[in-house]
Formats: structure tokens, C-alpha cells, sequence
């Protein structure tokens, strides 16, 4: 029934204004970065990891958690205009499964997003700076974990966007993320905010890695994260009364 | 026969507003029944306690024969179909995605949607983004989504609602029909009585929470009986007869006229015969029925319990 759930949800973006989003806002940091990654020669090496500090130093601060942001109000706003609560909530489904669907659709979002990431950094790189070579192997690990970075944030999000009944909310919430995650992560507390998981995940603007050796306890502090949140939001679903506008 | 719907002391609270006060319904399996009341009187919310949407603060819920709990709830749901408060949708989707969507958590075969677009009239239509459908074309969307899969009941708050004329009279017929049509039966609300008079078979009245009356139409009917119109040559006389019978008479506008409260048939007869022989000169009597929306209005404006 899960399946049936998201396979629901993927057809709620057919079409939908979200996937200019997802499009235009990765190019703007790919813009960014590179020009600023050719401004700064300088003082940065001429090489794929130089370029990755770049990239990640505007996406991962201003733009990866307001974008999912962006997803999860969305998702929920499709549901908040139209009494749309009333339908979702009288199909024969676990109120469970549908939080879980839409929180597996913007992980799913999510992921896409990041190989879009980094096609644009790869062409960034390759057409525009004109770097030697590809780039290295790590640079798609460190995205793969920024997906699971986020998970936290995804939970989050969704929690907030689903509560309350605005899109603007989310998406400021996940600037302001992104800018405490960054402080987090700086002094170490990576595990213990989840906007910092996401930092840590990308290693952003670093070239050696955050999480050398601390994967698994990483990975364990993204799965509590994202356990908690959907947790809270499930009950929600459950104890709330449905109030469709 | 069974019920479909059963409640029984059925409360929601606000705070120290009651919105639901002990409400008794009890929806026949295999009618229509009409559940009215002014705005503000308690349907929409007794329609979403019957469907989980809001929990109620005391009372049970009886759907389909099982009690509305966690452990039914999908069970019931997947044989109820509903359209609260006005039709969902999404709109930058077309009217068959919309339909997959539904069918597609309803767990029903797609060639569901067929068969529902036919009902409402909306197959050639399918391809056209639902926000730019008419109002009309979305409610009948909406049926479309409640009578997917089948459902053995249909909740259906104000589905005229915002409706032209020709509007409601289609979204009547389409609803008299589903007993026959689609073997469910339906529950359906309105502000107005006189807009589910001719399709309903049962009513339940509400207003401030409560319900006022609950029976088969024809029930209902009966109260039409109204006040008497007696018409003499000799107004003396005749307010003597009636002043020893006991009747209480009001001026009807004019000397001759008098206005008498409802009677029955035979207290009429008596008293026609009795004015003649004291030769009141009975000119005419008149009874003065009252419309169903009459009664509905004393009813809700009195909220005395008649059943």
C-alpha cells in the first residue's frame, strides 16, 4: 500500500511548478560557485575538489534545506488549498503511509536534485573552468551523502509544512538551517543538528573529508533524526482533527 | 430494517462550545437520507466524527455495522465514499490523473474510473485540467471520486452547494438514482429542505447540535397539518361555540374570519355541525397546509423535539 502511496504522490508532480525549482535554483549556485571559484585562482588550486569547495559553499549554505524546503511545502500545500485534507484523509490508507510517501517523494526529490548537482558541476567544471581530467569519486559519495544528510531534514520540514499552513515557513526555516547547520558543523556538533548532517554529508567547502571514519555514527544520527521527526508527524496525523480549508 | 449509520450520544465540544450535542442518527440501509439544518447547525461536523476526520469528545460511531475505531477504520473507508464540505482536487491535474490518484489508494482497478466518468458525465471531459473546470464540473468530480470502488455508503455534505439551477437538478437526479444505480445508500446534507424533499426517503432535522426530528419523509408530512381558516356570516355566535369547546381563535384580518389552531378531521366535523345549529352561518373552512420547509423553519427556530 506504500507503493500505491507514492506511486500517488509522483503523480501529484505531474506538471507541477516545483520541477522549475528543481531546475533553476542548483544552476544559480553552479553560476556562483564556478565564477567564484575563477575569481579566487589565486588563492584556491586549479582542481576538481577547489571547484567542489565552491559549489558547496553557496548550495549547501544558502540553497540544499530551503530547497527541501520547497519540496515538503509544496507536497503538503497541494493538500492545504482545495479540501484536499478531506480526500486524503477518508482513502483506506494508513495515516502513516501517507507521511511516509510524501517524506520518501522528497528524498527521492531530493536525490535527483543532487545528481543535478552534479551534472552541472561536472559541466561547470569540465566547459566553463576547463579542469583537467573528471572529477573524483569521492565528490559523488559526499552527494549520496548529503541525501542522507537531509533525511532529518526532510522529516522536519514536512513536520513543519504539514503543521502549519504556510509555504513560506519551510523554506525560511531552511535558509535559517542552512546557516545554523554551517555554525554547527564548524564547531563539530555535526551529529546533533540535523541541518548540520546535511553540511557534514556534502563536506562542504572542505577538500578532506568531515566524516573520515564516523560514518556509521552519521548515519545512525540521520536515521534518529528523521525518526523522530516523522514520529512526531505521525501522531499528529493521528490525534489531530482534519481541518481542510 | 438495519442501519447503515448508528450513533449514539454523539458530542463534539469546542471548548465550551457544543458543536454536536448526544445525536442519535440512524440511517436506514438502502435510503436517502437527508440530514438538514441552518448553517452552523452540525452537519459538516457529524459527517466527519462518522468518517474520522474529527474525533469526537464522547459517543460512538457505527458505519457499515462496525464501530468507527482505529482498528476498522480502513475497513470502513474502503466501502464509504465521500464528498465533505465542497470537492477536492488537484488542480493542475487533469480529471483522470485526479481519478487515478483516488483510485489508486482506494486499491480499485482503473477501469473504475471509466465506469464513474460515465456517471457523472464528465468522460469527455477527462483530459481537462480540473482548475479549469466549472464549479458544477467539480463537484460532479467529486461524486466521481466518492462512487469509485463501489462504495456501499455515501457521505455527501452540500454536493449543491454554489450550484445554478440546472446544476442542482442534475446532481439530484444523479443522486436519487445511486440506490438503484450503485446500491448505496446515501447520506446527504443541506441547509435547505425543500432541495432534498424529492429525493430523500428519510430526514433527520439539526440545529445547534441537536437533532429536532429523525424519521421517514412521509413522517414529517403528517406535521403539515396546519391551522383552520373558518369563515361565518354571524361572529357571535361562532365565538360562542368555540369559546365552549374550548378552541382558541384569533382575528384572521377580517370580522368573519376566524383563524383556529390544527384539528383533526373529526373535531372539524363536530364543530361545523355544532356552528350550525347555533347559526354562525359557516361560509367556508379552510385547513392551511404547511410546506415541509415551514416545518423545518418552526422546527429549527423553536428547537422543540417533535420525535
Amino acid at each position: 500500500m506504500l507503493i500505491r502511496c507514492i506511486l500517488a504522490e509522483n503523480r501529484k508532480l505531474h506538471g507541477a511548478v516545483i520541477w522549475l525549482v528543481f531546475l533553476v535554483v542548483p544552476m544559480i549556485s553552479a553560476l556562483y560557485g564556478t565564477f567564484n571559484f575563477l575569481q579566487n585562482l589565486g588563492l584556491l588550486t586549479f582542481d576538481w575538489y577547489n571547484l567542489w569547495t565552491q559549489h558547496t559553499l553557496f548550495y549547501t549554505l544558502f540553497f540544499f534545506a530551503p530547497m527541501v524546503g520547497v519540496y515538503a511545502a509544496y507536497l503538503w500545500r497541494l493538500e492545504h488549498l482545495g479540501h484536499n485534507w478531506n480526500l486524503i484523509m477518508t482513502v483506506p490508507v494508513r495515516r502513516s503511509y501517507i507521511f511516509l510517501a510524501k517524506f520518501l517523494v522528497v528524498a527521492k526529490m531530493t536525490l535527483l536534485t543532487q545528481g543535478w548537482v552534479f551534472l552541472l558541476y561536472l559541466l561547470a567544471g569540465k566547459f566553463w573552468a576547463g579542469l583537467p581530467g573528471w572529477p573524483p569519486v569521492m565528490i559523488v559519495i559526499w552527494l549520496l551523502r548529503g541525501v542522507l544528510g537531509s533525511l532529518g531534514v526532510i522529516a522536519f520540514e514536512l513536520l513543519l509544512a504539514m503543521a502549519i499552513r504556510s509555504f513560506a515557513v519551510p523554506v525560511l526555516v531552511g535558509l535559517a538551517g542552512g546557516v545554523s547547520g554551517m555554525l554547527a558543523a564548524s564547531r563539530g556538533l555535526s551529529l546533533f543538528w540535523p541541518f548540520a548532517l546535511m553540511q557534514a554529508g556534502m563536506n562542504s567547502n572542505r577538500k578532506d573529508d568531515m566524516l573520515s571514519g564516523q560514518f556509521f555514527p552519521f548515519l545512525l544520527a540521520c536515521l534518529v533524526w528523521a525518526g523522530i521527526f516523522a514520529g512526531l508527524a505521525i501522531l499528529l496525523l493521528r490525534a489531530r482533527d482534519v481541518r481542510a480549508e | 430494517m438495519t442501519n447503515i449509520i448508528e450513533t449514539k450520544d454523539l458530542c463534539k465540544a469546542y471548548g465550551s462550545h457544543t458543536a454536536v450535542d448526544h445525536l442519535d442518527l440512524l440511517v436506514p440501509e438502502g435510503s436517502v437520507y437527508g440530514f438538514i439544518g441552518p448553517n452552523g447547525a452540525g452537519k459538516s461536523t457529524t459527517m466527519k466524527m462518522l468518517l474520522g476526520l474529527i474525533h469526537p469528545t464522547g459517543g460512538t460511531v457505527r458505519l457499515l455495522g462496525q464501530r468507527m475505531d482505529a482498528r476498522n477504520r480502513l475497513d470502513i473507508l474502503r466501502r464509504t465514499g465521500s464528498l465533505i464540505e465542497s470537492p477536492a482536487g488537484y488542480a493542475h491535474l487533469t480529471a483522470q490523473e485526479n481519478l487515478q490518484i483516488v483510485a489508486d489508494l482506494k486499491q480499485v482497478p482503473r477501469k473504475d474510473i471509466d465506469r464513474v466518468l460515465e456517471i457523472v458525465h464528465l468522460k469527455e471531459y477527462r483530459r481537462r485540467k480540473v482548475g479549469q473546470y466549472s464549479l458544477g464540473m467539480r463537484q460532479r468530480l467529486g461524486i466521481a471520486q466518492a462512487l469509485l470502488g463501489s462504495p456501499k455508503l455515501l457521505v455527501l455534505d452540500e454536493p449543491t452547494n454554489g450550484l445554478d439551477p440546472a446544476g442542482i437538478q442534475e446532481m439530484r437526479s444523479l443522486i436519487a438514482e445511486m440506490p438503484r444505480t450503485c446500491g448505496a445508500t446515501v447520506l446527504i446534507s443541506s441547509h435547505l429542505l425543500s432541495e432534498l424533499e424529492m429525493i430523500v426517503d428519510h430526514v433527520g432535522i439539526i440545529n445547534n447540535g441537536q437533532l429536532l426530528f429523525q424519521g421517514p419523509l412521509d413522517k414529517l408530512r403528517r406535521h403539515s397539518r396546519g391551522n383552520i381558516l373558518l369563515e361565518v356570516l354571524n361572529p357571535g355566535p361562532a365565538r360562542r361555540v368555540l369559546g365552549a369547546a374550548r378552541i382558541s381563535a384569533c382575528d384572521g384580518g377580517d370580522p368573519h374570519c376566524l383563524q383556529l389552531p390544527a384539528l383533526p378531521e373529526t373535531s372539524v366535523a363536530e364543530l361545523v355541525r355544532q356552528l350550525a345549529d347555533q347559526g354562525a352561518g359557516v361560509v367556508g373552512v379552510t385547513r392551511r397546509t404547511r410546506t415541509l420547509e415551514e416545518i423545518f423553519l418552526s422546527l429549527t427556530e423553536s428547537r422543540k423535539e417533535v420525535v
